[in-house]
């Protein structure tokens, strides 16, 4: 090995490791494997919104493409999900691990790519738009319009109204169910929609008028059951673990561990439960609320999710957990 | 026990590696031996550096990171110290670029050297910028250990100061009087039980054109400046072995021999600096564990530097504890027993004399230290070979390995035993610095056991940092 | 050495002998009635709230673990429980504390720079480890300076 040939040789080896390592880590990485990929593949970054959040947080795709998403978290563990319409949870990815996807979305419209894990007090600031054109449809796509909101904007209802605090109900939920029978319903506070769009205090004065007999307490225990009457399912509570907890605790006091990183105290909903329509609650989930920490949920839920969402929230307000 | 006790070290038992290894002796005598070794160690090292540049920030998932803090760590502190010596600096690329081009080639170059080859000043030609260098790198080792970039960093401005330092200086000035790492390598080779000598010191007196200094067509002259007919410490030797290739009267010799033969011997001159390393890494030794693995995250938030107030009090305690209170109180203990001792030594020979008997406990204390830290975080390993930048590559299939603590609950044990063997170690040596100086013994004890209390109350320490 | 030499240091080697097994085997006596324990563990960057736990060897723990920042784990030495829990969502787990020493609490899941030291100390007592440790620690400091009375070193 001595001699020339030898020390020639080396050098060889030389450059090739000094140049050849890094040259060949970004080669394959940037050119080698997108160009063996038979489809576009975007990398996003996936860090906390104080360091960047998504980027890219705008992808453009073509309705027919098939395009991979690969996330790489590389601060802290973030959950990746696609909203509504697209319906992905690619769960959590820790940091330095890279969470993918390959889809073919077939009908135009935009999509939230987003967080759905705690990762820092800006964390539903963490979102992303998938957005999926069809060339040869004019025009932008929009939101489709939601109902239920329309609705409150064409009562003019303030859906940012700071609102009034119950203190000191507890219902009795079990004995409301069981008197439930003993007492006669109007009409209204049997339909869901109607409920959405009332109080329960406004219930109880209803009750109250067609059962001036019976006493407040069993009428109050009565419309608590009324308001929270079907059972969360698994799927929901999670959805408000996922998304909500954080701020509002898991059990809904108000009491999450982001609790005190709010601009407002987060909401316990026991304790504005009397005097809540469950419409404000929708809508303040699907838009956010204005002036406080409160983010838009509309993009990431769908109108159904939202609806059992309000549920699950009265069950949580009269006791149910 | 039983050669200490019946033999004198002067004549113990050695054994000739290389003479019994004849296959080895080829490897080790040909001028490639060491470039190809270097050429090998380069590419993990240009991996780790891109890694660390280009990479995952997560450092638990960087290339850059795990095996350069975790893997390469462990095996320096756990297997190579311990037991090769200098083997490191033997296959470190650090200085290989600086060397190869002083050399203006990498396998045997011309002799010719392209350097300025200035003398390295006489001022410095000391461990104390090693030492300041050890420290600068231990204040800021929180965010060295944790952020690949950093860390990459970190060794590319080494090799850098090595190229710059070998077109300036003569040889390996950057390796024998800067390197941080090279610092305590130094120091804790010498327990190791593996050594380079000459086999008779005076066929060196009575060889005339002395290879070994001038180098000829078999190997270069000794790198690390060092006139092996001298050499009686690991301390002082590169481990380059061009040595053995060089001499022409077959002298030099690669030995298996008793653990820490090298430590208690007279120390020459003025080497405080040298008990300053071996202070500086105990003291160390004892400060990592308490910050890093203690429980205490206000400290190791001010050692994150999560604020500039913080580090600086980090720092100011840090500075204070390894350069003031643990040197004050090592000093107390030493002039506590020399005041009873017959020994005559002044106390500043007596402090640099029982300095040595702290390199085999912070060696353990280190040990334990690597063991801990490589036994909990190892297993990143499996996932970095197959991802080393985090980008969601997939090599060997090993990309989904999740993190396991291996034999967590018998690491304390095993951090106890080796705590236990470094303290009996060290002891042993104060005793032997002891009776050097007082060969009737009659008052070795009075002069030893203040060191040994010194020694003791370290340990202790350590056991409550890591059981307790 | 001669045979006279070498005979009490034979009986000095049984006697040290003696010492070190008493030092690790010696019972140590707890009157403790073991039982249940809640116990709330904070996590955050870089650290839990609690930092240090002390229980009773014998103890049921049952343990709530909260996140209050991003998601983090919970490992603990000697015990291999290990959890992961996310800000908002608790998690609930019990264990039996049957082994006595220290066992650190660690983070599992990778939470920023200082994760690998994020660490939290669990200390089941009376913690035997550390006292028997110390006592031999002290013994084989004593037995080697004692030991070495007579003995030329270099």
């Amino acid at each position: 090995m001595t001699g020339k040939m030898g020390n020639r040789a080396a050098l060889v080896v030389l450059v090739l490791v000094l140049a050849g390592i890094p040259a060949s880590i970004v080669g394959y990485q940037y050119w080698l494997r997108p160009a063996l990929a038979d489809h576009r593949v975007v990398d996003i970054a996936a860090l906390v919104p104080e360091n960047g959040g998504f980027s890219p947080d705008l992808i453009r795709v073509g309705v027919g493409e098939t395009i991979t998403l690969r996330f790489a978290a590389d601060d802290v563990a973030h959950g990746i999900a696609i909203g509504p319409g697209l319906d992905i949870d690619l769960g959590q990815i820790d940091p330095g691990h890279v969470g993918e996807v390959t889809l073919t979305p077939d009908s135009p419209g935009v999509y939230t790519y987003y967080c759905n894990t705690w990762c820092s007090p800006n964390h539903w600031r963490m979102r992303g738009i998938l957005e999926v054109v069809d060339p040869t449809a004019a025009g932008a796509v929009g939101a489709p319009p939601d109902p239920i909101i329309e609705a409150l904007i064409a009562a003019s209802v303030d859906i940012d109204a700071k609102p009034q605090l119950a203190e000191g109900i507890s219902p009795d939920r079990p004995n409301g169910e069981q008197k439930l029978e003993t007492v006669e319903v109007p009409p209204g506070l049997l339909d869901p929609t109607w409920r959405l769009s009332h109080t329960p205090a406004e219930g109880l004065v209803a009750l109250q008028a067609q059962n001036p007999e019976v006493a407040d307490d069993v009428l109050t225990d009565v419309t608590a059951y009324l308001w929270s009457e079907p059972t969360p399912t698994v799927e929901i509570k999670e959805l408000f673990a996922k998304n909500c907890a954080a701020c509002h605790g898991e059990l809904g006091a108000g009491d999450g561990p982001a609790a005190t990183s709010t601009l407002e105290t987060p909401v316990a909903f026991a304790d504005v439960a009397w005097f809540r329509r469950g419409d404000i609650w929708y809508a303040k989930i699907r838009r956010g609320g204005m002036g406080t920490d409160m983010p838009n949920f509309g993009t990431l839920f769908t109108i159904e999710e939202t609806r059992l969402l309000v549920d699950y929230l009265w069950s949580l307000s009269f006791g149910e957990s | 026990m039983k050669t200490m006790s019946r033999e004198s070290p002067t004549d113990e038992k050695r054994f000739d590696v290389l003479g019994r290894m004849p296959r080895l002796r080829r490897m080790v005598l040909s001028r490639a031996f060491q470039p190809v070794l270097m050429l090998l160690l380069l590419a993990p090292f240009a991996l780790a550096v891109t890694a660390g540049l280009l990479g995952t920030s997560a450092g638990n998932r960087n290339f850059g990171i795990v095996f350069v803090w975790i893997v390469w760590w462990a095996l320096l502190m756990v297997l190579l110290v311990p037991g090769l010596g200098r083997f490191w600096c033997t296959v470190c690329p650090i200085p290989a670029p600086g060397e190869w081009i002083q050399r203006r080639g990498i396998i045997g170059g011309v002799a010719k050297l392209r350097t300025l080859g200035l003398r390295w000043p006489r001022r410095l030609r000391n461990m104390w910028l090693q030492n300041a260098g050890f420290l600068m790198l231990a204040l800021f080792s929180t965010i060295i250990l944790t952020r690949p970039s950093v860390s990459a960093a970190v060794i590319v401005g080494l090799t850098g100061t090595a190229v710059g330092m070998s077109l300036l200086f003569e040889k390996r000035t950057f390796c024998k009087y800067v390197c941080p790492i090279g610092g305590f390598i130094g120091l804790y080779s010498m327990v190791a039980p593996v050594e380079l000598r000459v086999r008779d010191a005076q066929v060196c007196v009575d060889h005339r054109s002395k290879d070994c200094i001038t180098g000829n067509e078999n190997g270069y002259g000794c790198p690390w400046m060092v006139y092996p007919g001298k050499l009686d410490r690991n301390l002082d030797c590169g481990f380059c072995t061009e040595c053995l290739k060089t001499c022409t009267m077959d002298n030099v010799v690669v030995n298996l021999r008793r653990p820490g033969t090298d430590l208690g011997k007279p120390v020459r001159g003025k080497r405080i600096d040298e008990a300053f390393k071996a202070l500086i890494m105990l003291t160390c030794s004892i400060i990592y564990p308490a910050v890093l693995f203690g429980p205490w995250a206000t400290v190791k938030a001010w050692a994150g530097i999560e604020s500039l107030g913080g580090w600086l009090i980090y720092a100011a305690g840090f500075l204070a504890v390894t350069l003031v209170v643990m040197p004050g109180l090592f000093w107390l203990a030493v002039s506590r027993g020399q005041k009873r001792s017959c020994s005559g030594l002044t106390i500043r020979q007596a402090f640099n004399e029982y300095a040595h008997a702290l390199i085999p406990l912070g060696l353990a204390s280190w040990i334990a230290f690597s063991v801990g830290f490589a036994l909990t975080n190892g297993s990143y390993a499996l996932a970095a070979i197959s991802d080393p930048l985090g980008w969601g590559w997939n090599l060997f299939g090993t990309r989904e390995a999740g993190w396991t603590p291996y034999l967590s609950s018998t690491a304390p044990g095993i951090q106890a035993v080796i705590l236990l063997c470094g303290l009996i170690f060290s002891v042993r040596t104060s005793l032997r610095v002891g009776f050097r100086h007082d060969p009737s013994g009659a008052t070795t004890m009075q002069a030893t056991s203040p060191v040994a209390v010194f020694l003791l109350a370290c340990t202790l320490a350590l056991l409550w940092l890591y059981l307790g | 050495m001669s045979e006279n030499q070498r005979r009490p240091i034979t009986a000095r080697r049984v006697i040290l002998l003696l010492v070190v097994l008493a030092v690790l085997l010696v019972p140590i006596p707890t009157f403790h009635t073991p039982h249940s324990r809640d116990v709330v563990i904070d996590a955050s960057q870089f650290e839990y709230s609690p930092p240090r736990l002390n229980i009773n060897r014998g103890d049921t723990v049952n343990v709530t673990l909260n996140a209050s920042d991003v998601v983090h784990g919970f490992f603990l030495d000697g015990y291999e429980i290990d959890s992961r829990v996310e800000p908002g969502i608790s998690q609930k787990f019990t264990f039996t504390a049957d082994r006595s020493g220290k066992f650190r609490y660690r983070c599992s899941v990778a939470c920023g720079p200082l994760h690998p030291f994020m660490i939290g100390e669990l200390v089941v007592g009376p913690n035997e480890p550390v006292w028997r440790a110390s006592a031999l620690a002290v013994v084989a400091a004593a037995a080697v300076l004692l030991g070495a009375r007579k003995r030329r070193m270099a």
